[in-house]
């Protein structure tokens, strides 16, 4: 999934530099104790540790082999946070040291490698957490299941946002840089949907495997015992807190899609026209257009990009408040 | 295909040839500016004479860097998936001059950065991005991954051995249930090692004085090289945009 330089527009690289980088400048400043110097070789130690994991090849029919991303089995291990950091370190030292990736393509390439697939993950593998909590603490079966489903999807929607990136490269540049969606999205889903049931199986191995002979190197907390049954259990605040990580995946994709639809009519447009109902007035105009451009489409996906962290973070701060609560006198 | 690359190496030769030739002896902030600039330029061009141009001086410096010639093919090899897709694909829809424009884009950016990689030692590159002010928290990061990778990756070829001596040849397939369970299980085993090694590796870094950030003990300065190498691919670069952009016609 190591995008090249000279293959995606200019603007679509530029929006995932920015992306990226405000990405990584929050999580820096908001986990800025747990990458405190004792941590440093920690996470150094995991990213080499999971840089290794991809090297381990499994077949994936055809003659051809897959290797693990890693970034959901990295957030399963220690959390969202650290494990953005740690797959952006992987990123880096496969670009400086082997060439893979590029300069330009860095920003996409770790949104989805080392924040999509992350984040993913970790929402994933938390949702279903909750939803499987109950008073006994799930069997080895489930476990592997929940977690084999989280690695699946982190891969699946990794590779769904780069095909995006390829289209919307594809139309924004009238066809000189991208992939054409109609190429883009079916080649890169259909492969990655086989290569994550590779992830799936490989992950949930390595975690049942670190479950039985080193729980404690597990640093995201186990909260399965302690949850709360139900719609409760689901309200708590390990799931807002997958909600949000989904939710920020979301947001990162807003820019992009903005872009593309400033570029030309959508499908619902085009089905509209197409049906002769084209031109009637909206029932209601919106404060706010994406604009005839691309730069005031730009700026209006920014200001969804805000607007949706924004409502992510407030989201957060809910579920402190509540786990506050929860653990108060 | 990172796998081949070390696979295809003996001892810690991830450095094998940045020592031996020319390049690998200038200073690494220089190669960084310029390569850096010269791909970022290379990457927005897309009128085909402007492309054939810095896909030749990707190739120049390729033959200019004396790096063996079979070393980068394999590198490059690892590219090519994605950069074929995209070419025949853009062949398919847009017709064949896009489709080697495509090809000849990507190789002219992808070309320079395998030069950087493979001539120049991988401490050298760290240790410039960080005298080139990239944040201390990601630069140490990166020489400690690459210290522990070259560590874990022993690890991992010492057990490849042994599941070797068992009689093991790898997954036939994601069907074959013990064999993804003897990969996975290796994975894993792989991480704990790592968590074990990671606390005893900590001691032995604040014994030798470790404060946060590791402090590169080589120096290095400018020289006429360094300074000639930059100012050139920069200078290229900057023509190729001027052109592009229409300022020349």
């Amino acid at each position: 999934m190591h995008i090249p330089d000279g293959l995606m527009a200019p603007v679509v690289s530029l929006i995932g530099w920015i992306e990226f980088l405000v990405v990584f400048a929050a999580i820096l400043l908001l986990s800025g104790k747990k990458i405190k110097e004792k941590n440093l070789p920690r996470v150094a130690i995991l990213s080499a540790g999971i840089f290794v994991a991809q090297m381990l090849n499994f077949p994936i029919g055809g003659g051809t082999t897959g290797h693990l991303v890693g970034g959901a089995l990295f957030a399963m291990i220690c959390g969202p946070a650290i494990a953005i950091i740690g797959m952006t370190v992987v990123l880096l030292v496969q670009g400086l040291m082997f060439g893979d990736g590029g300069i330009t393509a860095l920003g996409l390439n770790a949104i989805n490698m080392a924040i999509i697939a992350p984040l993913i993950g970790w929402g994933v593998y938390s949702l279903l957490n909750g939803l499987s909590a109950k008073k006994t603490v799930p069997g080895k079966a489930v476990k592997g299941i929940i977690v084999g489903a989280a690695a699946w999807a982190s891969v699946f929607v990794a590779a769904a946002a780069c095909a995006g990136e390829l289209a919307v490269s594809y139309a924004v540049s009238s066809g000189t840089f991208g992939i054409a969606a109609t190429v883009a999205v079916p080649a890169m889903l259909g492969v990655h949907a086989i290569i994550g049931v590779g992830e799936a199986l490989i992950s949930a191995g390595v975690m049942l495997y670190l479950w039985s002979v080193s729980p404690g190197s597990i640093t995201t907390i186990d909260k399965r015992a302690k949850a709360l049954p139900g719609w409760k259990g689901v309200l708590s605040g390990t799931t807002a807190r997958a909600v949000t990580a989904i939710l920020i995946v979301f947001a990162l994709t807003l820019p992009l899609y903005f872009l593309y639809a400033s570029q030309g009519r959508d499908g619902l447009e085009k089905t509209m026209q197409d049906a002769g109902t084209a031109g009637e007035k909206p029932l209601i105009s919106t404060p706010f257009s994406y604009g005839q451009n691309y730069f005031s489409a730009l700026f209006a996906g920014i200001l969804g990009f805000l607007a949706v962290a924004l409502g992510a973070a407030g989201i957060l701060r809910l579920a402190r408040m509540r786990t506050t609560r929860e653990t108060g006198p | 295909m990172t796998f081949a690359n070390i696979g295809s190496h003996g001892g810690d030769g991830l450095d094998e040839y940045a020592g031996d030739v020319w390049f690998g002896k200038l200073d690494a902030r220089a190669k960084l500016v310029g390569i850096f600039t010269f791909v970022v330029i290379s990457a927005v061009l897309t009128n085909m004479e402007l492309v054939l141009i810095s896909l030749t001086v990707a190739l120049a410096l390729l033959v200019a860097s004396r790096l063996p010639l079979t070393h980068i093919a394999k590198m490059y090899m690892a590219a090519v998936p994605f950069i074929l897709f995209a070419s025949v694909s853009v062949f398919l829809f847009s017709g064949w001059e896009r489709g080697i424009e495509m090809w000849m884009r990507t190789s002219a950016c992808v070309l320079p950065l395998l030069v950087l990689a493979a001539g120049t030692e991988t401490f050298d590159l760290f240790a410039g991005l960080r005298r080139l002010r990239v944040p201390a928290v990601i630069t140490t990061l990166l020489m400690l991954t690459q210290r522990y990778i070259l560590l874990l990756s022993e690890e991992l070829s010492r057990m490849t051995t042994a599941r070797r001596a068992r009689g093991f040849k790898g997954a036939r397939n994601l069907t074959d249930r013990y064999g993804l369970k003897v990969l996975a299980f290796t994975a894993g085993m792989v991480l704990v090692r790592s968590f074990q090694r990671a606390d005893d590796i900590y001691e032995g870094l604040k014994c030798k004085g470790f404060d946060k950030e590791m402090t590169p003990w080589r120096r290095s300065s400018i020289a006429i090289n360094d300074v000639l190498l930059a100012t050139g691919l920069a200078a290229v670069a900057a023509v190729l945009l001027t052109v592009q952009l229409g300022v020349i016609a």
